[in-house]
């Protein structure tokens, strides 16, 4: 098998809203890609575009909507779509497509227009909880991320001082970029520290924009590339895990998943001491937490050591180890698959001196591209280097964007745009319970709260599932368990899923419920915010029998377990 | 062995909805289409010159070559009926008071064919493709910038 090279690349501005057409997002982006190599479309012979959610540009089948902005027209084509893991992944089938000898030029295409969705893109994310058991407690999508990022400060006593560095890092970086939405020089710690609680420990600048633009990345054969370019930058491994599908049962502390696509792409590079061995790192980064999970899932720093990497500098541009120099999602923007992309171009303009204003330091070799997504739980990785190649220092064409003709358009140029269209999909849904689940809530509408037990596995899995995901094998019967646990992580949730404040804050946590493995996702009532904490033991506070459903919603809340009911009850064995 | 549910009315559903809607904005050859369309009543197309194909509405770049294009030219009324269908229901499957005709048609100047309502077609026989037809537009003062600026094509004598 041949090697395989990234020899172009070209993205749009990354806007709030974008004056452009999706279809014209895409074009402008692969357009640049094959400018920057001098390559004519008819070089190209097969297209792999992503783009997340149909929902966020509100078109069904987005891909073949997209497919002539990403010069698909009468090729080989294929969307992928792995979520937030799009944009790395798509770059990792553009590999696969060439490496399997189907193609020797690649255009791989990244699209978002999430301004579309109204009255917020988290609208059309809603359906990735549970619509039986997660969707009735009115979740933020937020919630997943506080509740994760609460329980890695937990886990290492981090100082959210160190986390909001992160933030600075990037905005700062991205003042650099000429694609940036969000570059500033002049932000400090204080300043994200002050910024308004969304979802506490999650701040509005602990977060990346949502934003519209497009990249796009010209992958080629060894043979191709080299007829191409001087200096391709060779794709040397990719990897990609999934971790379970029932994110309240991950390890919410350390991303499992991206230690395993690391550890792949890592094998297929070549690469045995990632920390020595890898001179640029682009870690996923909607969140600032996230950026320092992901360093350490591609195993570049010790488990809860990256936050003192951030503190002492490691990650500057000019550290041991610059960690999104582009500036990353926090500053240049998040449309969602493009973002992923950005990170693997942003490697490619780096380990060829093109990267302007934003170059690191020295005569970096390789680098590592990661994103994060689907239900939370994919790695997508990629690791690129020059093989010894040359860097075109000399040559360097303008950093991108070369051309945007279109802009952002201001809130009355969206509403007054003539021949706009606003439009509901009205699509309504009836989602049925399962055999698993409808015996759970049975059990809720009775004040019983069942799990079913894998005996090879030895857990208990509360809510009840009829098989077991981790030996695939039926799950062996039902386990009735107490209504009492213990708060594994929480957040307190200050704005709806529309980012509308919220009257009361709400206190979301995930519950390890006594008897059962893994998280259970509920909230917590009759306590103040200040006063809980991870580890604080919970009960159950049922409605009144008369009130109930059959619904998650029969338990209003859990509290903390009051004086003299601390006796943990054991599980009571198998039910009828 | 899972356990089957005899009864499916016993079933526990949950109903719910994707709360969201979306506006769609036109873009850049798409607002010059459309502003055309309102301001002079007129049909805007993009002319890729390599590859001698017209596309209408216009676009902002050849899908065929890349090749950035620009909204400058001016297509139709009249055109040729490429193919059409008669609708007798509507979206839902229920059936319509009238039956409604729907055409593509290849304006003069075009290569790509537009989708329009066919207007009144003819009592005196079938509607036939390749029939000549022109874009029927609205009065200007009813016209705000929309694709139903457009009434539908009419066939029209030769």
């Amino acid at each position: 098998m041949g090697r395989v090279a990234v020899v172009g690349a070209g993205m749009t501005r990354f806007v709030r809203r974008a004056q452009e057409t999706g279809k014209e997002l895409a074009w402008e982006a692969a357009r640049e890609a094959l400018a920057s190599c001098e390559l004519a479309l008819d070089r190209v012979d097969a297209v792999c575009l992503t783009s997340a959610p149909d929902a966020f540009d509100g078109v069904h089948m987005k891909g073949e909507y997209l497919s002539d902005g990403a010069g698909a027209f009468g090729k080989p084509f294929i969307r992928t779509y792995v979520g937030g893991g799009s944009g790395v992944f798509t770059a990792i089938q553009a590999y696969s497509t060439v490496a399997s000898g189907m193609a020797d030029v690649v255009l791989a295409v990244a699209e978002e227009k999430m301004s579309s969705t109204q009255p917020h893109p988290q609208g059309a994310f809603l359906t990735i909880f549970d619509n039986l058991l997660e969707r009735p407690l009115g979740p933020n999508l937020l919630w997943i991320f506080a509740l994760e990022m609460n329980r890695y400060m937990h886990a290492y006593g981090l100082d959210k001082r160190d986390i909001a560095q992160v933030a600075v890092k990037n905005r700062r970086n991205a003042a650099d970029h000429p694609a940036a939405l969000l570059g500033d020089a002049d932000i400090t710690v204080e300043d994200v520290l002050a910024s308004e609680t969304l979802a506490w420990p999650v701040q509005r600048l602990d977060v990346s924009p949502i934003s519209d633009g497009a990249v796009a990345l010209v992958v080629a054969s060894e043979e191709a590339a080299k007829d191409i370019t001087e200096a391709p930058v060779w794709i040397q491994g990719v990897g990609w895990n999934l971790d379970t599908a029932y994110w309240t049962n991950r390890d919410l502390v350390f991303p499992e998943y991206v230690a395993n696509a690391a550890r792949s792409a890592y094998a297929m590079a070549g690469v045995t001491e990632p920390r020595k061995q890898i001179h640029i790192a682009e870690p996923y980064d909607p969140f600032d937490y996230k950026e320092l999970h992901h360093l350490e899932g591609l195993l570049l720093f010790d488990k809860g050591k990256a936050p003192e990497a951030v503190r002492d500098g490691v990650l500057n541009r000019d550290g041991d180890l610059p960690s999104c120099p582009s500036g990353g999602l926090l500053g240049v923007g998040n449309p969602i698959a493009a973002a992923g992309l950005m990170k693997v171009a942003e490697l490619f303009w780096q380990l060829r001196g093109e990267a302007g204003a934003r170059q690191v330091p020295g005569t970096p070799e390789r680098g590592v591209a990661q994103a994060w997504g689907d239900l939370m739980q994919v790695g997508t990785v990629v690791v690129m280097g020059r093989d010894g190649g040359p860097m075109r220092t000399a040559s360097a064409p303008p950093t991108p964007p070369r051309a945007t003709p279109g802009r952002s358009l201001s809130e009355a140029e969206f509403r007054g745009a003539v021949g706009a269209v606003e439009d509901a999909l009205g699509a309504e849904y009836a989602w049925d319970a399962g055999v698993g689940i409808g015996r759970f809530l049975d059990g809720l509408e009775a004040g019983e709260i069942f799990g079913r037990a894998c005996r090879r596995c030895e857990r208990v899995l509360v809510p009840p599932r009829m098989f077991c995901e981790r030996c695939f094998r039926a799950t062996d019967g039902w386990v009735q368990v107490e209504g009492t646990g213990v708060v594994e992580t929480f957040s307190i949730c200050h704005v709806r899923w529309d980012m509308q404040p919220l009257d009361q804050p709400e206190i979301p946590a995930v519950i390890a419920i006594d008897g059962s493995d893994g998280g259970f996702l509920h909230k917590l009532g009759e306590v103040a915010a200040e006063d809980v904490s991870i580890g604080m033991a919970v009960e159950a506070v049922w409605r009144p029998e008369e009130e109930r459903t059959g619904s998650i919603l029969d338990i209003e809340y859990f509290r903390p377990r009051m004086a003299g009911t601390s006796e943990t009850a054991p599980p009571q064995g198998e039910a009828t | 062995m899972i356990e089957k549910i005899a009864r499916p009315d016993e079933v526990r559903r949950i109903d719910g909805d994707l709360p969201i809607r979306h506006r769609y904005t036109p873009g850049l050859a798409g607002e010059a289409f459309f502003i055309a369309l309102r301001d002079l009543g007129v049909l805007l197309g993009s002319r890729c010159q390599a590859c001698e194909y017209t596309y209408v509405p216009a676009r902002s770049f050849c899908e065929r070559c890349f090749a950035e294009l620009s909204p400058d030219v001016e297509v139709g009324p009249g055109g040729q009926l490429v193919s059409f269908t008669i609708a007798f229901v509507d979206a839902d499957g229920d059936p319509l008071e009238t039956p409604e005709t729907f055409g593509l048609v290849r304006l003069d100047g075009a290569d790509a064919v537009m989708l329009h309502r066919v207007l009144d077609p003819p009592d005196e026989g079938p509607l036939e493709v390749g029939e000549r037809v022109e874009v029927v537009v609205k009065p200007d003062a009813e016209r705000t910038g929309s694709i139903l600026d457009i009434e539908g094509f009419r066939v029209v004598e030769e």
